[in-house]
């Protein structure tokens, strides 16, 4: 001990500055890294920078499209985040969110104009949260209650579900194709009724339905019975079978949970701004960009929604690059730079470094962490 | 099926197989050390835009190979850092390295004033031997009708395999992912056999990302390798963690990958299945063999390190 340099060691009470300001050192150091690559190719990182702000909030036009951006980032972020809590690892956001989709602008269009517009979008939305789930299923069941791997097989259901949408509309005469588009396969428009009204430029009502179906779910894994046995599942399942809580029913509801809020985020994608099942504004790797938004949030079921509105900033100031010869693929780059620092910044908010002819209150500081694998 | 039409399998599945190995296999080594690195995307797409690159500048193949290696490598040791040094979670590092690798490669195609995309390689690999040889029948295409990246995935799968199962290093890497304290007090250093493993890892997945950028498809373009990084994490538990299967899971997908176009030229009625159906396959495939293959205590038997995903804190032994 006495050779090293430093000392790493558990911090017991986080301070909310530190929670705070890891996350924007985080979002700062990506910033730095991906100027590094811009100013290598021969471009001022400032000036692309100032361009993505722009093109984000610049305008009235661009906040609402970075705003519809974040919508469906608010719920695939929710849904990374309470499955991570219970060390869940649903990877399988993307497939969810497309299985919704699927569901959703299915059941829309089978119902056709005669319901009222309210009762319609309820339907359409929570019949996305269904696709979610039950796409969720196929990997819950056997992680449930055979005990398989679920990276493997949310990660596997992506592809497939990916394979299955562009079988509905390239692959086949689906009653999801639009018949009258002959030239180039494209989705059926859903009926006008299952449609949620813009307001503000093409932003749609879906916004404050992400943002209530968020706080809800901050509500019941915070604030309720029920999510306070999922918690300390999710802390330790040694100790909630001690406490009696039946943990294989909770890991299942609570994947399904997940399930179910990326599949809204696909329900409320199709509702709000796409009207259709059309693949080439569903597959923008929204489930992936959710898991960014959990992490950088720290798990925080209310953090994720001004994250989510970063994020949804983020993709919506990508085309605008392109004007200024930049490629697009810059904000993936960013992203995954965000998200590298992002899980580096996790070390520093459970962990402090101090050095060894320091020692701050020897006795009083030195909290116990036994097995600790994941903070939550 | 006619012979010819079963040899084009053959050859494709052998040809979409190959950089399935050297990512596989790399990712073996990884995983054996207890480490697991979800970013096997990231970095085969990182090998093959610093291959394509390095050929594309200079020509050069062997320079292609080289800085595809190093550049996966390089990737793979944010993975290291942050999962050995820092411990953090392991899946969501690894998924980080698979977004940043993507929009990196992308970037790197994309970027300065005369891009990379669209371009054509200006050396690609080629079959190693030439003339009578290559047409004995059947052994003629399929053993000497390869570019030398065929042969030396053969080698790193062997040499992996031998490495694995009958070197003392090899013992001390299957211990470390079985059990790293106990490793630790055999006196083995864990972490840097971690990182070690990760590197070489990285180092297979850059190369396997170089066979498409150099071999299958040369001309540079945003995503010139599908799915393989992630279908490369399935084959891993397909071939439960032995680089000898592993050669066998990548060829059955080459196969699977390879598949629609068969049908095609089988004619009616096969030709009717859509394409994104048989799209779905290699995965479906997947999802069954990982329930059929690893529930519940056989992912133990079937050689799963015990240790995989778990950081290993030496203070707190």
């Amino acid at each position: 001990m006495s050779q090293r340099r430093f000392i790493v060691e558990p911090r017991g009470l986080v301070s909310w500055k530190v929670r705070l300001g890891v996350p924007v050192a985080s979002v700062l150091a990506a910033f730095v890294v991906a100027g590094i690559f811009l100013f290598l190719t021969g471009v001022n990182p400032i000036e692309v920078y100032a361009e993505m702000l722009d093109a984000a909030f610049g305008t009235p036009r661009g906040i609402s499209e970075t705003l519809i951006s974040s919508t469906p980032l608010i719920l695939t972020g929710v849904a990374a985040a309470i499955a991570f809590k219970m060390l869940v690892w649903n990877i399988g956001g993307e497939g969810q969110f497309i299985l919704g989709a699927i569901v959703a602008s299915g059941v829309a269009i089978w119902l056709g104009d005669g319901l009222p517009s309210f009762v319609m979008i309820v339907i359409v939305i929570v019949a996305g949260g269904l696709g979610g789930a039950m796409w969720a299923a196929i990997a819950a069941i056997p992680r449930v209650y055979l005990g398989t791997n679920e990276i493997i097989t949310t990660l596997m259901l992506n592809f497939i579900a990916l394979a299955l949408m562009n079988f509905l509309i390239f692959g086949s005469s689906s009653p999801w194709r639009d018949p009258e588009a002959s030239m180039f396969p494209q989705g059926r428009p859903i009926p006008e009724n299952a449609r949620i009204p813009e307001f503000f430029f093409r932003l749609t009502g879906g916004i404050f339905i992400a943002i209530a179906l968020a706080v809800f779910a901050w509500y019941l894994i915070g604030k309720t019975r029920w999510g306070f046995a999922v918690r300390i599942v999710g802390d330790s399942s040694e100790t909630a079978r001690y406490a009696g809580i039946g943990v294989a029913r909770k890991i299942l509801t609570v994947f399904l949970l997940s399930g179910a809020y990326a599949g809204f985020a696909g329900g409320l994608f199709v509702a709000g701004p796409v009207g259709a099942l059309d693949p080439r504004s569903l597959d923008l790797g929204l489930g992936f960009t959710g898991i960014i938004v959990a992490a950088l949030a720290g798990l925080h079921l209310l953090a994720i929604i001004p994250v989510a509105i970063l994020m949804g900033a983020l993709n919506n100031a990508g085309p605008s690059l392109q004007a200024i010869g930049v490629p697009t693929a810059t904000v993936t780059m960013l992203q995954g730079a965000i998200l590298i620092f992002a899980v580096a910044g996790e070390f520093f908010i459970n962990n402090r470094i101090r050095r060894p002819d320091i020692e701050p209150d020897q006795k009083s500081e030195v909290v116990p962490v036994l097995e600790e694998v994941e903070p939550s | 099926m006619n012979d010819s039409l079963l040899m084009l399998t053959v050859l494709a599945a052998i040809g979409l197989g190959t950089p399935l190995i050297f990512a596989t296999v790399g990712e073996i080594l990884t995983e054996r050390s207890g480490i697991l690195n979800l970013g096997v995307q990231g970095m085969m797409l990182i090998g093959a835009v610093a291959g394509f690159w390095a050929t594309f500048t200079t020509g050069n193949l062997f320079l292609g190979v080289v800085l595809a290696v190093i550049a996966g490598a390089a990737l793979s040791s944010i993975h290291a850092f942050l999962s050995i040094s820092l411990r953090v979670s392991q899946i969501v590092s690894g998924l980080a390295l698979a977004i940043f690798g993507t929009g990196l490669a992308s970037f790197l195609g994309r970027a300065g004033g005369n891009p990379l995309v669209g371009n054509p390689s200006r050396a690609v690999f080629e079959p190693v031997f030439t003339g009578s040889i290559t047409e004995i029948p059947l052994i003629g295409p399929l053993l000497f009708g390869q570019d030398i990246l065929v042969y030396l995935s053969w080698a790193v799968a062997a040499g992996a395999s031998y490495y694995l199962f009958h070197t003392r290093m090899g013992l001390s890497l299957r211990a470390v992912g079985e059990d790293p304290a106990s490793a630790e007090s055999a006196g083995v250093n864990v972490s840097r056999i971690r990182y070690a493993h990760v590197l070489a890892g990285g180092a297979l997945a850059g190369l396997g990302g170089a066979y498409f950028s150099l071999a299958l498809t040369p001309t540079w373009q945003d995503d010139p390798i599908g799915a393989a990084g992630w279908i490369a994490i399935a084959l891993v538990i397909l071939s439960s963690w032995r680089p000898g299967r592993a050669v066998f899971a990548a060829y059955l997908f080459g196969a699977a990958e390879r598949v629609q176009f068969t049908l095609q030229t089988l004619g009616e009625p096969w030709s009717d299945i859509p394409s994104t159906l048989l799209a779905m396959l290699p995965f479906v495939l997947a999802i069954i063999a990982m329930i059929v293959l690893t529930s519940g205590k056989r992912a133990r038997y079937l050689g799963a390190p015990e240790a995989l995903a778990i950081p290993y804190f030496r203070e707190q032994r």
